[in-house]
């Protein structure tokens, strides 16, 4: 079989799915009714997953190493791994609106990747002497799949924004536990049907009922404090990966050349994401700064990635610029 | 002497610590060292004062006011080592280490205690996630029981504490412990840094293939730097080469390295190459750079000769180059030029025309003399380093990835009581408010499910 043949089917095969399954979404969400499009969206997703999967599993079996060497492999690296936690995160929510905000940054990707860039920066090239290791592995699979993590829960986030415009919102989810005790204004009655699917963003939907109902029963989340929690649990695995992408960095620059930390302009942004969402992660537990501020750091947070991901390999220069725009 | 102390220490208790214990002043201080940081990734670093004096211009000022003399007052072309971007760290870790003492370790204490038990119905009244089960009212049959609920509990992976009619479950305790072994690992990073910059050195040595060397020239030391590591031994290079792939590029390079104690005796020898350094007393050599040192070569009958090459900057890219004399008063001569180490040189003649080219191992006519080429011979570029602070700092990795890993867990708390026939059950978590919900609202009807098998009639249905 010709895995180049193949590649090519599959980048375009990617995005053709991507793109049918982001224009799915968004019908989806503009006419909720139509419920057996979630079933199509999530399918898509899970077919622009594979293809990408399969595509990287061939580059790996043409070039005999890890497919992370250039721009066209990391890319489709990273719409596998947005995918991938779009189900994850779709899964844990049981929200259409997930797919709204990610499917439309996977065809972007996969759109630049298999249409914009020059064959010649497709093609797999061999790995200069520094990435002859087994750390490349580690250290970068981690790192793109720590940013695919944070660009999702980022991306949970601006959908949060949008959803709650114009309201003051308090948060759920944090490390010290906020927000698990009852609103005043709104009792809710158990007999509500708990797993049958719901309309509108397909999750829960409140049902105030009178408040001199006396037996005591549980307040769903709504809509706003599902994408909020799962936008927060998403960058809570998201800033995991980063971490132990970045140790992994460090330990395989010190053993490579003696330096954990020499403070190159992908490292140092690295560094700033990180601090980002650390600071995000703070801000949710911090009295004052509830609602939608930290939303909007994760926000920041997004276009932090970005920078970290493409822009210092714009400027150049430094140790991470093998093989890219180079 | 009590009282002269007390008024400090009551003013460091009351003000000092709290205000840095203040998640605001973390949250300002993380976005800070950010923001300041991109500073160093968008301005050049550590380069001559001629190359800012180029790109930052006083006539016209980028944005207006950076020129080159505000760029070097504020130190922006070396970020990391400025005493504001220091002070910052150091604000950090202070911040950091007050934390981590006045908030989160105190805070374990709660956890601590097993008998955390809601006595009153009210209590549960709290909670988002809560509810009641209540006796039917013709009181025909029983209701949901905490017995009922402790194989659920179980089932889901709970710890379980009961006393009579109260009951508390939780799991996930690691991840209200996670942030603390965060926060340590954070500090033991620093500290390990702090070491590292106090004690290390770095040196740098580019060393011709066959020869031996004494780590000498140190580029960069802490004051605390212990240089003695080096004495009493050197190191022999008894190879360099490079691996080229078929299409010319480099595939590794290659030192062989033999350390030597004070009487020459080999002690240990190995293969470097980049990402696999050699260690010898806390000293690390790592392959870095190369070079072409000289070619040998032989003109006619001559003995072997060897002429040293130098690196020409000047013509761009990594060339080298030496002039070979071709009449004993050096009137007539050549240039030899080499670009790698595959064995190719080319041939320049007085007019700087390319004449001939020739590889390792043959030989070529020029002006009637017959010059073989021998050998070309490399140089291995190393860079030699200690660093104290290294077991620090991994310890301090180790911490931090088990922390933030151990941070994603949720720690989930339920909590029942039955009291006058009635069964209270409610919970709550810190992080995953969602799978937590869909958790207890399982739970409850599993519980349900139970309450209405144990009925006799599903008269009372609707009301629970």
């Amino acid at each position: 079989m010709d895995l180049v043949a193949l590649q090519g089917i599959l980048d375009n095969l990617s995005f053709a799915v991507l793109l049918v399954t982001m224009l799915v979404y968004w019908v989806g969400a503009a006419f909720p009714q139509a419920s057996y499009l979630a079933g199509i969206g999530t399918s898509g997703m899970a077919i622009a997953n594979l293809s990408t999967a399969v595509l990287l599993g061939a580059r790996w079996l043409e070039a005999g190493y890890f497919p992370l060497s250039n721009l066209y492999e990391s890319l489709f690296f990273l719409v596998w791994g947005i995918t991938t936690m779009h189900l994850v995160a779709e899964n844990m929510s049981g929200s259409r609106l997930v797919g709204v905000v990610t499917a439309p940054v996977a065809m972007a990707i996969t759109a630049f990747a298999a249409l914009t860039l020059p064959d010649p920066m497709q093609a797999s090239a061999p790995l200069v002497p520094a990435l002859k290791s087994n750390w490349l592995m580690m250290h970068v699979s981690v790192m793109m799949l720590s940013y695919a993590t944070l660009m999702v829960g980022a991306l949970l986030a601006i959908a949060f924004l949008v959803v709650t415009r114009g309201q003051n919102v308090e948060l759920r989810g944090s490390s010290v536990g906020t927000g698990s005790y009852r609103e005043r204004s709104y009792q809710l009655h158990r007999a509500d049907p708990v797993d049958a699917p719901t309309q509108g963003g397909g999750t829960a939907v409140l049902n105030p009922v009178a408040t001199s109902e006396m037996t005591l029963s549980p307040q769903r989340l709504s809509l706003a404090d599902t994408l909020d929690n799962i936008s927060y649990r998403v960058i809570g695995l998201g800033f995991p990966l980063l971490t132990i992408g970045i140790i992994a960095g460090a330990v395989w620059a010190n053993e490579a050349w003696g330096s954990y930390w020499s403070w190159d302009p992908k490292e140092t942004w690295a560094m700033i994401t990180w601090l980002v969402f650390a600071a995000y992660l703070h801000s949710r537990i911090t009295k004052g700064w509830q609602g939608r501020r930290p939303a909007m750091l994760a926000a920041a947070g997004f276009v932090v990635v970005w920078i970290c991901y493409l822009g210092v390999n714009l400027l150049g220069k430094g140790l991470h610029s093998y093989g890219w725009f180079l | 002497m009590k009282t002269w102390m007390a008024a400090p220490k009551r003013y460091f208790k009351k003000e000092i610590v709290p205000l840095l214990a203040d998640l605001r002043l973390a949250i300002a201080l993380l976005l800070a060292i950010a923001l300041f940081s991109i500073a160093g990734t968008v301005i050049e670093q550590g380069q001559s004062l001629a190359f800012y004096q180029a790109n930052y211009p006083e006539h016209p000022a980028l944005f207006g006011f950076l020129t080159w003399k505000v760029l070097l007052a504020a130190g922006l072309d070396h970020v990391y080592r400025t005493w504001w971007y220091l002070s910052l760290l150091i604000l950090f870790g202070t911040s950091l280490t007050t934390c981590t003492f006045s908030r989160q370790l105190p805070a374990l204490r709660w956890f601590s205690r097993t008998w955390n038990f809601y006595s009153q119905p009210r209590q549960f009244q709290k909670f988002a996630l809560s509810a009641e089960f209540q006796p039917s009212a013709n009181g025909s049959a029983g209701v949901a029981a905490i017995a009922d609920l402790m194989p659920l509990l179980k089932q889901r992976r709970y710890k379980i504490f009961q006393d009579g009619e109260k009951l508390y479950a939780h799991k996930g305790i690691v991840g209200r412990i996670g942030p603390i072994v965060v926060h340590v690992g954070m500090l033991v990073i620093l500290l390990g840094g702090m070491i590292g910059a106090m004690t290390g050195f770095i040196a740098q040595e580019i060393v011709p293939s066959g020869e031996t060397f004494h780590i000498k020239n140190v580029t960069d030391g802490g004051p605390f730097a212990n240089l003695s590591v080096l004495q009493d031994w050197s190191v022999k290079v008894d190879r360099f080469w490079i691996d080229y792939l078929p299409s010319g590029e480099i595939d590794q390079f290659y030192s062989t390295l033999s350390v030597l104690d004070k009487d020459g005796q080999t002690i240990d020898r190995q293969t470097i190459h980049v990402n696999k350094p050699l260690q010898y007393n806390g000293v690390t050599l790592y392959q870095a750079d190369w070079s072409i040192a000289a070619v040998r070569l032989k003109l006619n009958n001559s003995p072997l000769l060897q002429l040293p090459m130098a690196k020409l900057d000047s013509l761009g890219g990594r060339i080298w180059g030496t002039f070979l004399p071709l009449k004993p008063d050096l009137s007539d001569g050549v240039s030899l030029i080499a670009r790698d180490m595959q064995g190719l040189l080319l041939v320049y003649d007085m007019q700087g025309k390319l004449i001939s080219t020739v590889r390792k191992g043959m030989s070529v006519e020029i002006h009637g003399v017959k010059v073989a080429i021998a050998d070309i011979i490399g140089s291995t570029g190393l860079q030699i380093k200690a660093d104290p602070g290294i077991p620090v700092v991994y310890l301090g990795f180790g911490l931090l990835m088990v922390g933030v890993v151990m941070s994603y867990v949720s720690h989930s708390q339920i909590w029942a009581l039955q009291h006058e026939g009635a069964l209270y059950v409610g919970g709550k978590t810190n992080r995953a408010q969602v799978v937590f919900e869909r958790e207890f609202l399982s739970l409850l009807d599993q519980l349900d499910r139970q309450d209405v098998e144990a009925r006799s009639s599903d008269d009372q249905l609707a009301s629970v």
